[in-house]
């Protein structure tokens, strides 16, 4: 266990309905993890069950129930945090290292975010982990087709799972892993495979086999986010907008491809020079303040006038990450490039209006 | 933090984090952060000003002054102030002129 003041690592398990969070939940928690970890399940509805799933867990379990951890309960889960850290530290529960939140299917992660980010109680004794979002490979197209929160949760995410795969073709699995990784390139996709393994999804990334310990355990990789900008620039030239899926499946999902390539798209911003930080960070504050709602993740490495060693921004609407500052360069590439995920705003309006607030800078100081 | 100023407010935000490798300690460079953002403020005939290295003070020409956490806030207020929103998105021309 860690010491009673360091930040506890947190990490959100969300996804829709009948995605299989609980069964993973399960199925994680096993052995030396289980009593290491701290749990709490919000359910939607007057009676939860879902803590009656995650079966021989001899972790910490709270319900939160009869709520959406996103909404209605939001004040519940910084009260249920702060009670479990302080229990924690009077010694009247077993000790854990870590919490896994699990939400309810219909829950928008950003809200939850916003809590563990924000909230200067819950951020002193918790820092945000990861957030893995899990998508059923049976029905994902039609949650993604009927269902927003399905895209929030998509777009959220710092790893995906598909769970369900052995259920669906593998044509409906690589559509997913397809649309998925065009909502979100910043995330990493894995697939169930059996029991306790997860396999990458996408090839030539890393094409690790992920044991179910390593996904709850360890935290995301920044450098992940580089490595796979590298792999989608040669292919797709940064852009990442969605395009037409022509096969069975892909006519499903066409319905709302089609819907939300106006709307929901990704793409990459990238600069040869050397970022100033004062300005950029005033553009940044004003474009999340006005269409914050609208911008629904920003991930990217930057480098700084300044400083020889790279920044890792980190962003979910209106909320920004603590930056990562990184001791040195991953490999010879020094740009800075920075993925938008963005909801009726243009990668043409984002770079105009940064270029343009550079240049008003220049104009102003002349 | 005093209850009546805030005056530890906002030190822990993501908007004031300094570069550690670059010219000026966090201070100076909390400085050059408000010197920038008088740059467009002014334009509006507003004036931001630091307090006490953990907020700011954002003052109208007519006198109305607000204390503020983070320069998230500083937008918010601006627009309050000034009745219009400054949307970044279409603010700025890329020839460097206003479009308000």
């Amino acid at each position: 266990m860690s010491s009673a003041y360091e930040r506890i690592p947190v990490t959100v398990l969300t996804g829709f309905l009948g995605s299989g969070k609980s069964t993973l939940l399960s199925d994680i928690l096993t052995g030396e993890v289980a009593t290491d970890t701290a749990v709490l399940v919000n359910e939607f509805g007057a009676v939860g069950l879902d803590h009656l799933l995650i079966r021989e867990v001899d972790s910490q379990t709270v319900l939160l129930d009869n709520g959406c951890v996103c909404c209605s309960i939001k004040s519940e889960l910084k009260e249920a945090l702060l009670s479990l850290f302080s229990k924690r530290a009077r010694g009247e529960v077993p000790p854990f290292s870590r919490v896994v939140l699990e939400t309810t299917g219909i829950a928008t992660p950003a809200p939850i975010m916003a809590t563990l980010l924000a909230d200067p109680l819950v951020c002193c004794h918790y820092v945000l982990s990861s957030t893995i979002t899990m998508i059923d490979a049976v029905n994902g197209a039609f949650q993604m087709e009927k269902h927003p929160e399905w895209t929030a949760q998509v777009t959220a995410a710092d790893r995906i799972v598909i769970s369900k795969s052995d259920l669906a073709s593998e044509e409906e699995v690589r559509h997913l892993v397809s649309a998925a990784g065009k909502l979100n390139p910043a995330a990493t996709c894995l697939i169930r495979k059996g029991a306790a393994l997860l396999v990458d999804a996408r090839p030539g990334e890393r094409s690790d086999v992920v044991t179910l310990h390593q996904l709850l355990m360890e935290t995301v990789d920044p450098l992940d986010l580089v490595r796979r900008i590298g792999a989608d620039r040669s292919a797709k030239q940064n852009e990442f907008a969605f395009r037409a899926i022509d096969s069975a499946i892909g006519n499903k999902l066409n319905h709302r491809v089609a819907a939300d390539a106006a709307a929901v798209q990704a793409f990459c911003l990238e600069f040869d020079e050397s970022l100033d930080w004062s300005p950029f960070m005033l553009w940044l504050t004003m474009v999340l303040h006005r269409h914050g709602d609208k911008i629904l993740r920003i991930k990217g490495i930057l480098a700084l006038s300044g400083s020889d060693s790279p920044v890792v921004l980190h962003a979910v609407q209106h909320l920004v990450h603590p930056l990562l500052h990184l001791s040195a360069w991953p490999d010879n590439d020094r740009r800075t490039r920075i993925v938008f995920i963005t909801e009726g705003i243009t990668h043409a309006q984002i770079e105009d209006s940064y270029r343009g607030f550079q240049k008003f800078l220049d104009e102003a100081v002349a | 933090m005093c209850g009546m100023c805030e005056i530890f407010g906002g030190g822990e935000h993501w908007a004031n984090t300094a570069v550690p490798s670059a010219p000026g300690n966090g201070r100076q460079q909390r400085y050059a952060h408000i010197a920038i953002a008088n740059r467009l403020l002014r334009r509006f005939r507003l004036e931001l000003r630091d307090f006490e290295g953990r907020s700011f003070t954002l003052s109208s020409p007519t006198g109305s002054t607000v204390l503020i956490r983070t320069f998230p806030a500083v937008w918010k207020e601006a627009e309050a102030m000034l009745g219009v929103e400054l949307d970044p998105l279409t603010l700025f021309a890329l020839d460097g002129e206003l479009t308000v």
